[in-house]
């Protein structure tokens, strides 16, 4: 297609203004799947995105639309993830686009992360159109969320278009916007190729899929290709486009959008943001924006059950195959024994990682105190990076600790002020930005320790706020802080796996916090369990678990002795479920206590 | 007369923690239990979780009739018909609902396949308020010879609390009728941790039941699991059913470790977790259950154990009305799949149900069963739970302590693979 006829877009919005919605409905006008072929939110593939409403995996879909103008469009709408653990591939799938919906729900208005994809999309050079959805509902405001488009983002939102995704209401009108607002790519179909590959996954019968953005010359089935960031070549077995039914065609040229099927074996292999090219005629230059994407919250996996190990490192290394974002490596705790510590995107990268090794794999995992990577210097002036608090140097062995530390942007309704504020202090944060964005709304701006935020802050921000705050952030670097050891012994045992990083001015707190909700998670046994919270040998808090007065099965209906051995057997399946430390059974969730310490 | 002319007391030693030389298993014969499920009553109590239920009178004949056809299939199949019967139990749901005349039909029907024993334990469970003279005058005729009496408490509040019909005025003259009618071999039963119950409510509910004095008194701690109202209202933490008004799992425990004692004070022993008895009136058909004798279950949801040359069969009728009916009017047995335990299991059940008598079990009677290296491994796996106090052993036989019987379940789990 004659690229003057081709239009990129993606749609960026704050998480539930409607961005599925709106996708489905441009699939359903310009008649890519019969309404009848409908599912609901048709691009989220995975159950696991469909069920949290959120996009982890970015889709591309070519639509044919015939425009207004009497010709035919070739419109590739790129989905891209929806949160922030997500925000490098978010920015690769902007960089395949030459325009971008940025949509506001008409009675929300401007949300975190409304400006920070906005941003994102202006920083890319995309031109932006505001689309304000949902404007049918009863508390539906346009006007006020154009003010807010304007003077928050900056944006002309004179000519924001007014729809509803949900009935169908003004979707024509975003298409003819997409046509004549939108500009057509640039590049030329005769120059070396230069292709964005700005998503990947594997699939279990063609191996390795990319997905890419052509920004240069052309790709033919059969082509070598080369991937500049690891120079490795492989052979074009099959090029398709999605419509969303996958269709095989026999070249993609500049402008376009397609998947690549090359026997690619690892996902690891084919990293987003990498340039493809044509290993016969290379381009000179790679496209720029490449990185390499580092984990930023790190946990410890471990099986309950330590006859899984194999089974979870198998999984592991499945999951990897298909999310190269996600790391792992074996360690051992003293007191769960072998496992696995893993890197994450972020919280919600963690949370997807463990439901599906759960449930892909059905295995019962263990999972400690999510935490953040640590630069610590020693007294001989080496520095090492410790991402597990059990192997943090004793004080006598270390000079100092820096910490990672993230620029969050939180916009608020005015009046939950008064909650956000010492939440923010509490959490070490520093205010850098005290904006407001209309009447009754503000818009924070905090540099905080990343530590802080990965416990409980997100669950604290929205309880403070009703749910009506957004947050968004980003790395920032990292500070040197007063940080010390926080250690949890259990029946006088100290648990490695429990340990905790936590500022010197907080530890008493923290530890008596946490003792005290260890002793609601840990269930009472047949004798009594002390709980206790220690910084460098010193007992800083005590709780008692007391020992449990019955647990009895009295009745024998008629000889039902098959239920008895049942309830029987349910209560040994239960204690098996549980981490047996010594004698204590603790349960899976005391491991993340630190997690539940507000509720 | 007398009061145990027609139930002379079973071999009470054997129940008696003191007796630990007495082997369980020899000291009964062959003999088969019959039970009897009679599912009807006048109304659902919020703790029950067995399969009875207010089913329409209109039911009862062809129920009666269902029954008698399947004592003659199960008497036919398994080759147990003319067999000599020792304990004989009706329970419920309420069989006292059960009508006089069809109360002698249902004895009879059993009469014509088993011959019950002169000495057969006859029990019949009855709920107080709806014994009638022409009742217990056919229990009589019928064989009936020991009554238990689901009261539960003696205070008005707690009965009602649990949507129990009767009053506890009631109990005192059922007491009367029965033991007039020479039915002196009675149990009452209790439940500790009933809404509303208090220490000095749970005091008076035990010195009235000491006072009326029943050989036998069976006492159970509230069960909260899935299969009651009350029990998955306690669960999600709602308030219907009374289920706010529940005391907690202490108070509990501390009212049947009141019961225990005061109990044992005025001469009932405890001689299993739940049964308390004095003179030798020992449920032996409940006995039979955790010493793994046979016993034939006929009825809605009832229970079945057979044991041939080692080889130990167990199966359940169905806990639907309509379908165990259905089966039977078809000339079908209702019974679900027939499961034969490896000895394994016969193993591990000889263990937690003969633990839950104060008499324990004897490791001889084990080894004697079972293949040396099993008892073994049983006996090393128990090693823990000595230390811990849970279980105790002397003169060779192996015993829950008081405070393992208290936490019986979280022990007898251990003794599962």
């Amino acid at each position: 297609m004659d690229a003057q006829r081709i239009r990129n877009f993606a749609i960026v919005a704050h998480i539930d203004h409607g961005k599925s919605t709106l996708a489905d409905r441009l699939l359903e006008l310009t008649g890519a799947l019969e309404p009848r072929e409908m599912q609901a939110q048709v691009l989220d593939a995975m159950d696991l995105e469909r069920e949290r409403g959120i996009t982890i995996k970015a889709h591309a879909v070519r639509l044919n639309y015939r425009a207004v103008d009497g010709e035919t469009y070739q419109l590739n709408l790129i989905d891209t993830p929806g949160h922030v653990d997500f925000s490098y591939e978010v920015s690769r799938s902007l960089a395949a686009c030459e325009g971008a919906l940025l949509l506001v729900d008409a009675a929300q208005g401007v949300e975190a992360q409304t400006v920070a994809n906005a941003y994102l999309a202006v920083n890319q050079g995309l031109e932006v159109v505001p689309v304000i959805n949902k404007v049918d509902l009863p508390g539906a405001d346009p006007e006020r969320v154009k003010e807010q488009i304007e003077s928050v983002i900056g944006l002309d939102a004179s000519q924001a278009l007014p729809i509803s995704a949900k009935t169908g209401l003004g979707v024509e009108a975003v298409l003819e916007a997409v046509v004549h607002r939108t500009p057509p790519p640039k590049g030329s179909p005769a120059a070396p190729l230069q292709a964005l590959l700005f998503d990947s996954w594997f699939d279990s019968y063609r191996g390795v899929i990319l997905l890419a953005r052509l920004v240069e010359g052309t790709l033919r089935r059969g082509d070598k290709i080369r991937l500049m960031s690891n120079g490795m070549c492989y052979q074009v077995e099959t090029l398709a486009v999605r419509t969303p039914k996958t269709i095989e065609v026999d070249e993609l040229a500049a402008g376009e959008v397609g998947l690549i099927v090359a026997n690619i074996k690892r996902v690891g292999d084919a990293r987003i943001g990498d340039t493809i090219t044509s290993d016969l005629r290379p381009a000179a230059a790679p496209l720029p924006g490449f990185q390499e994407i580092k984990p930023m919250v790190f946990a410890g996996l471990y099986p309950v059950d330590s006859d899984q190990h194999t089974l979870l490192r198998d999984a592991l290394e499945k999951l990897r195959l298909n999310d190269s974002a996600f790391f792992f490596e074996p360690e051992s705790s003293v007191a769960l024994g072998f496992g696995f510590r893993c890197g994450f995107l972020g919280l919600l990268h963690m949370e997807i990682v463990q439901e599906r090794l759960e449930r892909e794999f059905n295995l019962d995992l263990l999972v400690t105190a999510p935490g953040v990577r640590y630069r610590v210097t020693l007294t001989d002036g080496s520095l090492v990076e410790v991402d597990n608090p059990a192997r943090l140097p004793s004080p006598s062995e270390r000079r100092s600790i820096e910490e990672p530390v993230i620029r969050a942007t939180i916009i608020s309704p005015e009046e939950y002020l008064g909650g956000l504020l010492p939440l923010c202090e509490e959490k070490r944060g520093r205010q850098q930005g005290f904006e407001y964005l209309g009447p009754g709304r503000v818009m924070l701006t905090y540099l905080l320790p990343l530590n802080e935020i990965v416990l409980d802050f997100y669950d604290r921000l929205k309880t403070a706020s009703r749910g009506y705050a957004s947050l968004d952030y980003h790395l920032s670097g990292y500070q040197p802080a007063d940080l010390v050891k926080l250690d949890i012994l259990v029946a006088g045992e100290p648990v490695d796996a429990l340990s905790l990083i936590v500022h010197a001015e907080q530890a008493y707190e923290r530890g008596r916090a946490l003792a005290a909700k260890m002793k609601e998670l840990i269930p009472r046994q047949m004798f009594e369990v002390p709980i206790q919270a220690a910084i460098g040998g010193k007992i800083i808090a005590r709780e008692t678990v007391k020992a449990m007065r019955k647990n009895v099965l009295a009745k024998c209906y008629g000889g039902d002795i098959t239920r008895k051995r049942k309830l029987l057997e349910k209560q040994k399946e239960g204690k098996r479920r549980m981490k047996k430390l010594g004698k204590v059974e603790i349960p899976q969730e005391a491991f993340l206590a630190v997690l539940k310490m507000g509720e | 007369m007398n009061r145990l002319a027609n139930a002379p007391a079973p071999d009470g030693r054997d129940a008696s923690a003191e007796s630990s030389a007495e082997s369980s298993a020899e000291s009964f014969t062959d003999a088969l239990g019959l039970y009897i499920s009679f599912p009807f009553c006048r109304s659902k109590c919020s703790y029950c979780n067995f399969a009875s239920n207010v089913f329409p009178p209109r039911l009862l004949d062809g129920y009666l009739a269902c029954l008698e056809r399947e004592m003659e299939l199960v008497a036919e199949a398994e080759s147990v018909g003319g067999g000599s019967v020792d304990t004989l139990y009706w329970g419920g749901g309420t069989p006292s609902l059960l009508a006089p005349d069809l109360a002698l039909r249902l004895a009879q029907a059993i009469r014509r396949i088993w011959t019950p024993a002169p000495e057969a334990e006859f029990t019949l469970e009855a709920a107080p308020g709806t014994l009638s003279t022409a009742h217990i005058a056919a229990w009589r005729a019928a064989g009936v010879n020991r009554v238990s009496l689901g009261m539960q408490s003696w205070q008005e509040a707690e009965i009602r609390s649990v949507g129990r019909l009767h009053r506890a005025e009631d109990v005192t003259r059922d007491l009367e009728a029965l033991r007039r009618a020479g039915l002196e071999n009675l149990n009452l039963d209790l439940i500790a941790g009933l809404p509303h119950q208090t220490e000095a409510s749970w005091r008076d509910t035990l010195a009235r039941t000491l006072d009326a004095a029943p050989p036998h008194i069976s006492i159970y701690m509230l069960e909260v699991d899935e299969d009651s109202r009350l029990g998955r209202e306690l669960l999600a933490g709602g308030a219907r059913y009374h289920a706010h008004a529940v005391p907690d799992d202490d108070r509990t425990a501390d009212f049947f470790e009141l019961a225990v004692e005061q109990l044992a004070a005025a001469g009932w022993r405890q001689y299993e977790i739940s049964n308390f008895a004095r003179d030798g009136g020992e449920s032996r058909h409940n006995l039979r259950y955790w010493a793994r004798r046979p016993y034939l279950g006929f009825g809605l949801e009832a229970h079945s154990m057979l044991r041939r040359d080692g080889e130990e069969r167990r199966w359940a009728n169905p806990a639907e009305l309509k379908e165990y009916m259905a089966a039977l009017e078809a000339g079908r047995l209702a019974r679900g799949e027939v499961e034969a335990l490896s000895p394994q299991r016969q193993l591990e059940e000889a263990l937690f149900l003969g633990l839950r008598r104060n008499a324990g079990i004897g490791w001889d009677e084990l080894t004697a069963e079972f293949k040396a290296g099993a008892v073994e491994a049983k006996r090393a796996a128990i090693t823990p739970m000595l230390a811990q106090g849970m279980l105790e052993e002397s003169q060779g036989r192996l015993r829950l302590t008081p405070r393992g019987r208290m936490l019986s379940t979280s022990v007898l789990a251990e003794l599962l693979e």
